[in-house]
């Protein structure tokens, strides 16, 4: 190994680390000491709250009724920050599938952070512990679409966070939450920006998962700028990092993501390459779902730009493995798409008996009784000879708005 | 109000002491000598880093390489905090350890001036890839990589960057002729 002062090498040779501080000297010796005494003590004290608190986060949720969630911020075993901790990792858990309680826990995580003591820490943990709260309730208020909201509370974090040169990790959790809102705004510049900020700062820090995040969306915000060479450049680049960390669900999506780009710049046969990389990586991992939907966008987007016969393969191969996942809606709506593909070739026999096997396994499944009246009234108009794609088109937004309207109440 | 006191329970002080000691000399000669923070602050940067572990600690998988990382970027904050313009020491410090950021400042304070000047003339790609170099002393191959380019590239383009700026400030005479 060749040694030197270079910053990367210092992080990993102990024996440079040490030539490189043999000649510090403490500036002055007796804040130096207290300096260490309030790391041990805040160590200490951390740990100590880690211990005690075991799950006392889950019995206070579990034994109060959701409605009256608010009321825990005055509960005493619950106003430090393990307890903290463990609220957001319960937003975390319940984020996806029950969003509007993981709001209702971040909210509480927000007040009680903000209302803590500033004796209760050193200023540098109660600055992160109520930016973490407030990056919580950012990135629920992003998942529930509330966007402007959203961005006020990861501005409120960043508050917490500017004055402490120190937190540059931190700053840049919180604002990455800001930039994958910004570009769910479509505010792409504004977002590239600071995506591209945060993917630095977790290069500094060596955090590898959150690089590929911050990379990934950042990616996505050039893509949707229709900055495609861009995007794809930086796609390309982060898989040999997701390799490294062998990080294979992120493959699967850079994959995905390089399929719609290629596709977009015209080269059919890597976008091909990397549809089928990210299906057989989606498989490995045992996600039915996204094999299905990575099979679908890959369809959607081939016949979008003109390439019909591969698009409809893909089409066909997502109908098969959403019907394969049990996810019925969905295999429906390839399903028409594929029909409204038909349609516009003039092919009404194929559309017809396609259109008839939907009817049929939407009955099984039971599903929605006015999804099933819409697809029955689109046969209906096959039989007449009275249906254009954009029949099929209306028909297909109705089915999506139902299915959307279901999975809403279901939240 | 101090916190209250805590019962004792079954934690390592002996650890968490080591760690800060190991520490908090590299992350100060770091911030010292490669960003050339006042050493009375860098201490103070050093440990905010420390502490600032703590709380993330479950979430680092290399301490060393977290440490490091964050005491450069905590030490670029702080310079963009300061914009190089950071209060004095007392005399009496001053005089032991002179703060490199104001040694000859008269010297180099035109300089300066006009590096402000030429970079407001450039176009927002190139003050970034400037400011990026300069300012906050990221290395080719760290721009290369934020770049998602090659270090060779980089390198011609920080030269094409200084070129702009040259001519920027002295478009008469002293930029390079076409």
């Amino acid at each position: 190994m060749n040694h030197s002062d270079d910053v990367a090498h210092l992080a990993e040779c102990s024996t440079c680390r040490q030539r490189f501080a043999d000649n510090v000297v403490a500036f002055d010796p007796a804040a130096r000491r207290a300096r260490e005494a309030e790391f041990t003590s805040t160590a200490e004290r951390l740990e100590h709250e880690r211990d005690g608190a075991a799950d006392v986060v889950a019995r206070h949720l579990r034994d109060t009724p959701v409605d009256e969630w608010p009321r825990l911020a005055e509960v005493p075993e619950l106003r430090n920050n393990a307890a903290l901790e463990q609220l957001s990792e319960e937003v975390r858990r319940r984020l996806h599938r029950q969003p509007r309680e993981a709001l209702a826990i971040a909210n509480l995580s927000a007040s009680i952070a903000e209302s803590i003591p500033s004796s209760q820490y050193a200023p540098v943990i109660l600055a992160q512990l109520r930016a973490n709260a407030w990056k919580d309730r950012a990135n629920t208020l992003r998942y529930l679409a509330r966007y402007d909201e959203a961005i006020e509370a990861a501005e409120r974090g960043e508050e917490c966070l500017a004055e402490f040169a120190s937190l540059g990790h931190d700053r840049a959790i919180v604002r990455m939450v800001k930039g994958t809102t910004l570009a769910l705004l479509e505010r792409f510049d504004e977002a590239h920006a600071i995506l591209s900020e945060c993917r630095r700062v977790f290069n500094d820090y060596q955090d590898r998962r959150r690089y590929l995040q911050a990379g990934s969306a950042e990616a996505g915000a050039l893509y949707e700028a229709n900055r495609m060479t861009e995007a794809r450049q930086l796609w390309s680049n982060l898989l040999p990092v997701a390799i490294a960390e062998a990080d294979v669900d992120c493959q699967a999506r850079l994959h995905n993501n390089l399929g719609y780009c290629e596709t977009h710049l015209k080269d059919y046969v890597s976008a091909n390459i990397h549809f089928s990389e990210a299906v057989a990586l989606f498989t490995d991992l045992g996600f039915t779902t996204e094999v299905a939907r990575t099979e679908r966008g890959a369809g959607l987007v081939l016949i979008a730009r003109g390439q019909i016969t591969n698009g409809v393969a893909r089409l066909n191969e997502a109908r098969a493995a959403f019907k394969a996942a049990g996810v019925i809606d969905e295999a429906g709506l390839c399903s028409l798409r594929i029909v409204e593909v038909l349609i516009g070739r003039g092919e009404e026999a194929q559309a017809r008996i396609l259109t008839q096997s939907v009817i049929d396994e939407f009955i099984t499944a039971g599903l929605d009784e006015r999804a099933i009246n819409a697809v029955v009234r689109l046969r209906d108009a096959i039989d007449v000879d009275d249906v254009t794609t954009e029949t099929v088109r209306t028909v297909h937004a109705f089915v999506d708005s139902i299915r959307q309207e279901s999975r809403d109440v279901a939240n | 109000m101090p916190p209250p006191a805590l019962p004792r329970c079954d934690i390592d002080e002996e650890l968490f002491t080591k760690l800060y000691k190991e520490n908090m000399d590299v992350l100060v000669a770091v911030a010292v000598r490669k960003f050339q923070v006042p050493h009375v602050d860098a201490e103070g940067l050093a440990h905010d880093v420390l502490l600032s572990y703590l709380k993330r600690k479950d979430d680092i998988r290399e301490l060393h390489k977290w440490l490091i990382g964050a005491i450069c970027n905590a030490s670029r904050y702080y310079w963009r905090q300061h914009g190089r313009n950071i209060e004095q020491l007392d005399p009496e410090r001053e005089a032991i350890r002179p703060d490199p950021a104001s040694t000859n400042i008269l010297e180099t304070l035109p300089a300066r001036i006009a590096a402000g000047e030429a970079l407001a003339g450039l176009s927002p790609r190139y003050q970034h890839i400037l400011r990026l170099r300069y300012y906050e002393g990221y290395s080719i191959s760290e721009i290369a990589e934020h770049l998602g380019v090659t270090a060779k590239y980089t390198q011609k383009l920080v030269a094409k960057c200084l070129r702009r700026a040259e001519e920027v400030f002295n478009p008469k005479g002293g930029g390079k002729k076409k």
